[in-house]
């Protein structure tokens, strides 16, 4: 059984009140220095051989229930822990440079407005659907 | 069916008009709307999400409440019910369609009106007496209002954010597809205090704001919330 990996990520310009959430409790805790945004990851087990036919079936029903095109980004890879590889490219961003552990719990994150869209990876900006993400948008 | 005697609209009553008000999974307002659907002078039909038909209606409301849990998406699961493939087409044609709260979500999720709700600004579920302004008098649920009028309609959501890309605000705005506005401290963070938006046809009107509780002096702090239903009977007293 082939696994196939659907992350989704509101996009950098959509206020994200969960991360934000989130990035002010750590704050309080002592981490500071990290700015989160909060998504979703699918992890889609597919009947049958994994070609670029099914991956493409998986990024039809990304585009079209998984996401809304409106306000998130997506996407699709095949998961290489249990699949042969198809093209699948994550670029995995674990390298990113690790906040500092602030001994001062009470520093605050700087204003989120201004964090926001540095904070967001480069790579939940896939080309793969920004053609469609205009005609969502339309009734 | 008798509508109360105290109703000035009655002039306007369409007899026999029937507005559905469809059921999903984890509706919860559903039983108000088909109260106040009969309260102001029509009749009220009930309709399953599961049904393939809209059994003939003249207009249909998507009531507030959770549909499918808020799963995935508010109204992401609840927009790929049989009913809806019939809505969207019949939506099309002009049928009246409102959308109250995760009916409005529902809307949107199902691109008949452009946008999305996403989680208030505030973080907060938010439950409250909410003072609007009536931006557009020029769809088929508001034309009873007065341009520029304000009114008052109760709030309750969690995910209530009104956003979209700049374009499709822009167009909204030009286009006076933005029908009501928050007055006083915006309750959620939406997109320029947008409450509520119409399509380009007027006949499809999404809010957040749940005008089906406020049709009785006794449960709610006004009854600006008739004229909706008063807009849609006389809409249709005038059409059929």
């Amino acid at each position: 059984m082939a696994r196939v990996v659907v992350e989704v990520m509101p996009k950098p310009e959509i206020l994200d009140p969960q991360g934000k959430a989130v990035t002010g409790a750590l704050a309080r805790m002592g981490f500071a220095g990290l700015t989160v945004r909060q998504g979703k990851r699918f992890e889609i087990e597919v009947e049958g051989e994994l070609d670029e036919a099914r991956l493409a079936q998986v990024h039809e029903a990304a585009e079209k229930l998984l996401a809304n095109t409106v306000i998130e980004a997506f996407e699709v890879r095949s998961d290489e822990a249990s699949t042969a590889p198809v093209g699948g490219s994550p670029a995995d961003p674990a390298s990113v440079a690790q906040g500092q552990v602030s001994t001062q719990p009470d520093v605050p994150t700087s204003e989120p407005a201004a964090t926001d869209a540095a904070a967001v990876p480069a790579d939940n900006q896939p080309a793969t659907e920004a053609p469609n993400a205009e005609a969502a948008g339309q009734s | 069916m008798s509508a109360p005697a105290a109703t000035p609209d009655l002039a306007q009553t369409a007899p026999g008009a029937r507005i559905g008000v469809v059921t999903f999974p984890g509706s919860l307002d559903d039983t108000d709307a088909l109260r106040a659907v009969r309260l102001c002078g029509a009749e009220p039909v009930p309709l399953w999400h599961a049904s393939q038909s809209l059994d003939g209606v003249d207009a249909v409301i998507l009531p507030g409440g959770f549909s499918y849990g808020d799963y995935l998406r508010c109204g992401a699961i609840a927009r790929f019910s049989p009913l809806m493939a019939e809505l969207i087409t019949a939506a099309g044609q002009g049928l009246p369609v409102l959308g109250i709260c995760n009916g409005f979500q529902i809307l949107c999720e199902a691109h008949l009106l452009p946008g999305a709700l996403i989680r208030n600004d505030v973080r907060t579920f938010v439950c409250k007496e909410q003072r609007l302004r009536v931006e557009s008098t020029d769809t088929v649920w508001t034309h009873d209002f007065l341009p520029a009028e304000e009114i008052s309609i109760v709030l309750k959501n969690g995910e209530g954010g009104y956003v979209a890309d700049a374009d499709t605000i822009e167009r909204l705005e030009g286009e006076d597809q933005v029908v009501f506005r928050y007055l006083g401290p915006n309750p959620n963070g939406s997109v320029n205090d947008i409450a509520g938006i119409t399509n380009d046809r007027g006949n499809v009107v999404g809010l957040m704001p749940h005008p089906e509780h406020n049709v009785e002096p006794l449960t709610a702090p006004s009854t600006d919330g008739r004229r909706f239903f008063t807009s849609v009977i006389g809409f249709l007293a005038r059409t059929r």
